[in-house]
C-alpha cells in the first residue's frame, strides 16, 4: 500500500499540467525600500521601510512612534516627494515636523476633529461608527481612502497613535486589504502609528517601539531620548525571506536630540 | 479682388431657443415661452412642438393653460444675451468680420465668408460645419450664403436648413418670397397689395423710373434688394470675450442635483468656448440669486487652467454640497475666467507627484470630511508663541528644493494635545512631584525646568506661561515624557503635549 506522501507525489504529478499555480511556490518579490533615516532603523529594516506596502509603528505614548514617521517623512519630502499626515487626533506639531526636517510645503496635513459641527453626515451608516468616540477615526480612515486613491503620494502618516487600542482594534480587516491593494498600486508607503498592531497580515513590516526603563538623567536640561524598535513582522525582507523562526525578534536603539540642540551636538 | 461672399444665420424663436439651450429635459416637451408684466403676459415665443400642440404668438396664460402639456416659461433677457454671445462665438470661429441683423423674436448675423474656402471648403461645407458647431451650442438655425448681404439674409429668415445661392442667381432665389420679408409700412405694403405685387419677383419686374416717381426714392432700393444686387457697407460688432452663462428658473429649485444639472449644461458650453479660443477655464464665479432677495457666491479656481468638463463638474458639485445655498434658487450664473491652457513638461526622473486636477477634487473631498479649515499645509508662524502655526492651502510646487529645510539629525517629536487638558499638580519644593489628568495618576520621576517665556502684552492674546519638561510614570507602571506648562495669568497646570 503506497504510503501517503507517494499518494500526494503522485496525485500532484497527475495534476501539474492542469494547475500548475496552485501546486509551485509563489515567488517572494523584493519590495523597494525608503530609508527612514535613521541608521539604526535602516540597518534593522535591512534598506528601510517598503514602498507601496504598509508599515505599523506600534507602541506605548513616548516610545519615539512620531519621531520615527517624521524622520522617515523628512527624509522622503527632502526628495521633493510629496506626502501627508491624517492626524486622527490633531496631535500633529509642526514645530516638531520642521525641526526633524520635514519640508511642511510638501506635507499635506488632514486635521480630524471629534464634532460633527458644520460637517456633513457621514458616509458610514453604521450606528456604533457615528458616535462621537468613533467620528475621528472614521473621518482619518476616510481621508486616507481618499489620499490613496488620489495617488502620487510617497508616504501617508495614518496616525492612530492617540486612539485607544480598543477602538482600533475594530477597524475592519477589509479596510487594511483595501489600503494594501492601494499602496501598492500607487506605490505609496503607508504609516500606521498605533498603539498596538491593527493591519495583520496586510502590515508588510511591524516595528514595535519601547522606551528603555532607565532614561538618561540630565542635570538642568531634558536633551534627547534614547529609544528601542524592534521588528514585529516583516513580510518580504529584502535578503532573509522569513524570519518566523527566529525566537526573539531583533531590535535596535536609536536617539533623538531636543528641537532646540545644534546639529553640532549630536 | 476676393469677390464678396457672406452667411447668414437665422436662429428663429430666439427667447425659446435660449431657454431650452440649457434646460435639455425640455427639449423634446412643448414649450411657450410668455412676456410681458404679469399679469398681462402673452406668448412671445414658443417651439415647434407647442405650434403643434395649438398654442400660437399673442396667447395670453390663461389661454396656453388651456392646452394640456404645455410648459410655459418666462422670457429671460440675460439668457437671451449668453445665448447671443454663444450664436457670435460660434460665428467668429469661421470669420473675425460678423454683423448682427437680429429682429424682433430672432437673432441673426451676417458673418463675411469671403476668402475662407482654402480654410474651410466651399460654401456649402462651411454652411454644414456652421450649422454643426451651432447645433452643438444648443441652438437651432438656418443658414443661407450669398454673394449678396441682404440675398443671404432674406433667404436665411424664410427658408430652413441651409440655402446657397449660386452668385447672379439672388433674383430667381428671392423671387417667390412674400413683400413681407421687406418690412414695408402699411401704406406701401397696401399699395403694393392693390397692385397686385405679393412677392419679390413681381416687384424686382417693375420699372424702376416709374417705382420712384409713385412710392418715393426708397422704392428704387426695395427693387434692388429684390434683384439681389443692393450694395451693403458691411459694419462688424466687436463683442469683448466674456464667458458667462446664465439661467433662471421658472420655479425656484431645492435640490443640488437638478442644480447641477443646469451646472452641468453650462460648464459644458463655457469649457467648449474657451477651447475654441485655444483657452482653458482658469477659475469659476458661481453666483445664485436666491429665494427671499439673498445671492449666493462662490469661485471655483482649479490648480491649473484647464476645460475638463467633468473635473470642473466634480469641483462645482464638492463646492455647492460643502456649502448649500440657504434658500432655493431662483437663477444661476456661472462665469469664469479665461486662462492659457496648462503645458507642464515632466521630467524622466521626476519624482512622482499628485496629479494636479485630481488632488484639486481630493482636497475639497477630504474638506467636505474633516472640514474647510483643517485640510493643506502647516506654515510656522514668526513668532515665540508655543505651537502656532497656520493652515494654508496645499499645493504641489516644483521649487521646495530651493527653500530651507531643517537639519536631518532625529530630533524628539511632540504630540500635541489640543485643547490642552486642564491637571491638578502637586508641587514639592517649588517643583513638579505629581499630577493627575483625569483619571489617571502620574508620580514625576524627573522634572526640568521652568522655562518661562511671555509676550504679545501689547495684544488681546496676551501669553505668559512656565515650561516644565517632565518624565512620569503612572500608577500602572506606564512611564511617560510630557510637556506641561503652567498659565501664569490664571495660574493653571495644562498638559500641552506628550514626547514621542
Amino acid at each position: 500500500m503506497p504510503s501517503a506522501s507517494a499518494l500526494r507525489l503522485q496525485i500532484e504529478h497527475a495534476l501539474e499540467h492542469r494547475f500548475p499555480a496552485a501546486l509551485t511556490p509563489v515567488q517572494r518579490t523584493i519590495r523597494e525600500t525608503a530609508a527612514t533615516g535613521i541608521a539604526a532603523v535602516d540597518d534593522l529594516l535591512q534598506g528601510g521601510l517598503p514602498v507601496g506596502a504598509i508599515s505599523e509603528i506600534t507602541g506605548p505614548v513616548s516610545s519615539g512612534r512620531t519621531s520615527l514617521a517624521l524622520a522617515f517623512l523628512a527624509a522622503r519630502t527632502q526628495e521633493e516627494r510629496v506626502c501627508a499626515w491624517v492626524d486622527a487626533h490633531d496631535a500633529f506639531d509642526s514645530e516638531s515636523a520642521a525641526a526633524n526636517g520635514v519640508a511642511l510645503r510638501q506635507l499635506l496635513w488632514v486635521r480630524c476633529r471629534r464634532s460633527q459641527a458644520g460637517l456633513p453626515k457621514p458616509a458610514s451608516t453604521a450606528r456604533t461608527w457615528a458616535r462621537p468616540d468613533f467620528l475621528h477615526l472614521d473621518q482619518a480612515l476616510r481621508a486616507t481612502d481618499l489620499l490613496l486613491q488620489a495617488g502620487g503620494f510617497a508616504a501617508i502618516v495614518l496616525d492612530l497613535a492617540s486612539t485607544p487600542a480598543e477602538y482600533s482594534a475594530r477597524i475592519p480587516m477589509a479596510t487594511w486589504f483595501r489600503f494594501r491593494q492601494a499602496a501598492d498600486r500607487t506605490r505609496c508607503s503607508l504609516l500606521v502609528l498605533g498603539q498596538e498592531p491593527m493591519a495583520q497580515s496586510s502590515a508588510a513590516v511591524v516595528l514595535t517601539c519601547t522606551r528603555p526603563e532607565s532614561p538618561p538623567a540630565f542635570q538642568t536640561v531634558f536633551a534627547g531620548c534614547t529609544y528601542e524598535v524592534r521588528t514585529g513582522r516583516v513580510a518580504a525582507h529584502p535578503s532573509t525571506p522569513f524570519l518566523a523562526t527566529q525566537r526573539k525578534p531583533p531590535a535596535s536603539t536609536w536617539s533623538a536630540n531636543a528641537a532646540w540642540q545644534r546639529e553640532t551636538s549630536a | 479682388m476676393t469677390a464678396p461672399l457672406y452667411a447668414c444665420i437665422y436662429a428663429e424663436e430666439f427667447p425659446a431657443q435660449a431657454l431650452l439651450r440649457l434646460r435639455t429635459d425640455l427639449a423634446v416637451q412643448p414649450v411657450a415661452v410668455l412676456g410681458g408684466r404679469p399679469p398681462l403676459e402673452t406668448v412671445c415665443s414658443l417651439n415647434r412642438l407647442a405650434r403643434m400642440k395649438g398654442a400660437t404668438h399673442g396667447m395670453t396664460r390663461l389661454e396656453c393653460e388651456t392646452i394640456p402639456d404645455l410648459h410655459l416659461l418666462t422670457r429671460s433677457l440675460e439668457t437671451e444675451a449668453a445665448a447671443r454671445a454663444v450664436m457670435l462665438e460660434c460665428a467668429a470661429q469661421f470669420s473675425p468680420r460678423v454683423e448682427s441683423v437680429s429682429e424682433e423674436n430672432a437673432c441673426a448675423c451676417v458673418l463675411d465668408i469671403a476668402g475662407t474656402e482654402r480654410l474651410f471648403g466651399p460654401p456649402r461645407t462651411l454652411a454644414e460645419r456652421l450649422r454643426e458647431a451651432l447645433t452643438a451650442a444648443g441652438l437651432r438655425a438656418s443658414i443661407a450664403v450669398s454673394a449678396n448681404f441682404d440675398a443671404a439674409r432674406l433667404k436665411a429668415a424664410s427658408a430652413r436648413g441651409i440655402t446657397v445661392i449660386p452668385p447672379s442667381h439672388e433674383a430667381i432665389a428671392l423671387s417667390g418670397l412674400s413683400l413681407s420679408v421687406l418690412g414695408l409700412s402699411e401704406d406701401y405694403a397696401e399699395t403694393l397689395a392693390t397692385w397686385g405685387i405679393r412677392t419679390l419677383g413681381e416687384l424686382a419686374a417693375l420699372p424702376a423710373s416709374d417705382m420712384v416717381a409713385r412710392l418715393g426714392p426708397q422704392a428704387a432700393d426695395w427693387r434692388k434688394i429684390a434683384q439681389g444686387v443692393l450694395p451693403h457697407t458691411f459694419q462688424p460688432i466687436e463683442d469683448p470675450f466674456s464667458l458667462e452663462e446664465f439661467c433662471a428658473f421658472e420655479t425656484p429649485v431645492e435640490q443640488i442635483d437638478s442644480l447641477l444639472f443646469v451646472g452641468a449644461r453650462m460648464i459644458d458650453c463655457l469649457a467648449a468656448r474657451a477651447g475654441a479660443h485655444a483657452l482653458s477655464l482658469a477659475s469659476l464665479d458661481l453666483h445664485m440669486q436666491l429665494d427671499g432677495g439673498r445671492t449666493y457666491r462662490r469661485a471655483i479656481r482649479p490648480a491649473l487652467p484647464t476645460v475638463d468638463r467633468k473635473f470642473l463638474l466634480k469641483l462645482l458639485q464638492l463646492e455647492v454640497a460643502a456649502h448649500p445655498p440657504e434658500a432655493a434658487v431662483l437663477s444661476l450664473a456661472l462665469s469664469a475666467q479665461a486662462g492659457q491652457s496648462s503645458k507642464v513638461q515632466l521630467g524622466l526622473f521626476a519624482p512622482q507627484t499628485p496629479e494636479p486636477s485630481r488632488l484639486d477634487v481630493t482636497i475639497a473631498r477630504l474638506k467636505a470630511i474633516a472640514g474647510e479649515d483643517r485640510v493643506g499645509s502647516p506654515v510656522l508662524e514668526d513668532t515665540h508663541r508655543p505651537g502656532s502655526f497656520r493652515m494654508e492651502s496645499f499645493a504641489v510646487t516644483q521649487s521646495a528644493s530651493a527653500q530651507a529645510i531643517g537639519s536631518c539629525t532625529p530630533r524628539m517629536a511632540l504630540r500635541r494635545v489640543r485643547p490642552p487638558a486642564q491637571i491638578r499638580m502637586q508641587l514639592a519644593e517649588s517643583k513638579p512631584s505629581a499630577f493627575r489628568d483625569r483619571e489617571q495618576s502620574y508620580r514625576v520621576a524627573e522634572a526640568y525646568g521652568p522655562w518661562r517665556s511671555s509676550g504679545c502684552w501689547w495684544s488681546t492674546e496676551p501669553w505668559d506661561s512656565e515650561e516644565w519638561d517632565v518624565l512620569a510614570e503612572s500608577n500602572s507602571g506606564s512611564s511617560i515624557a510630557c510637556l506641561l506648562v503652567r498659565d501664569c495669568a490664571q495660574n493653571q497646570w495644562q498638559l500641552e503635549a506628550y514626547y514621542d
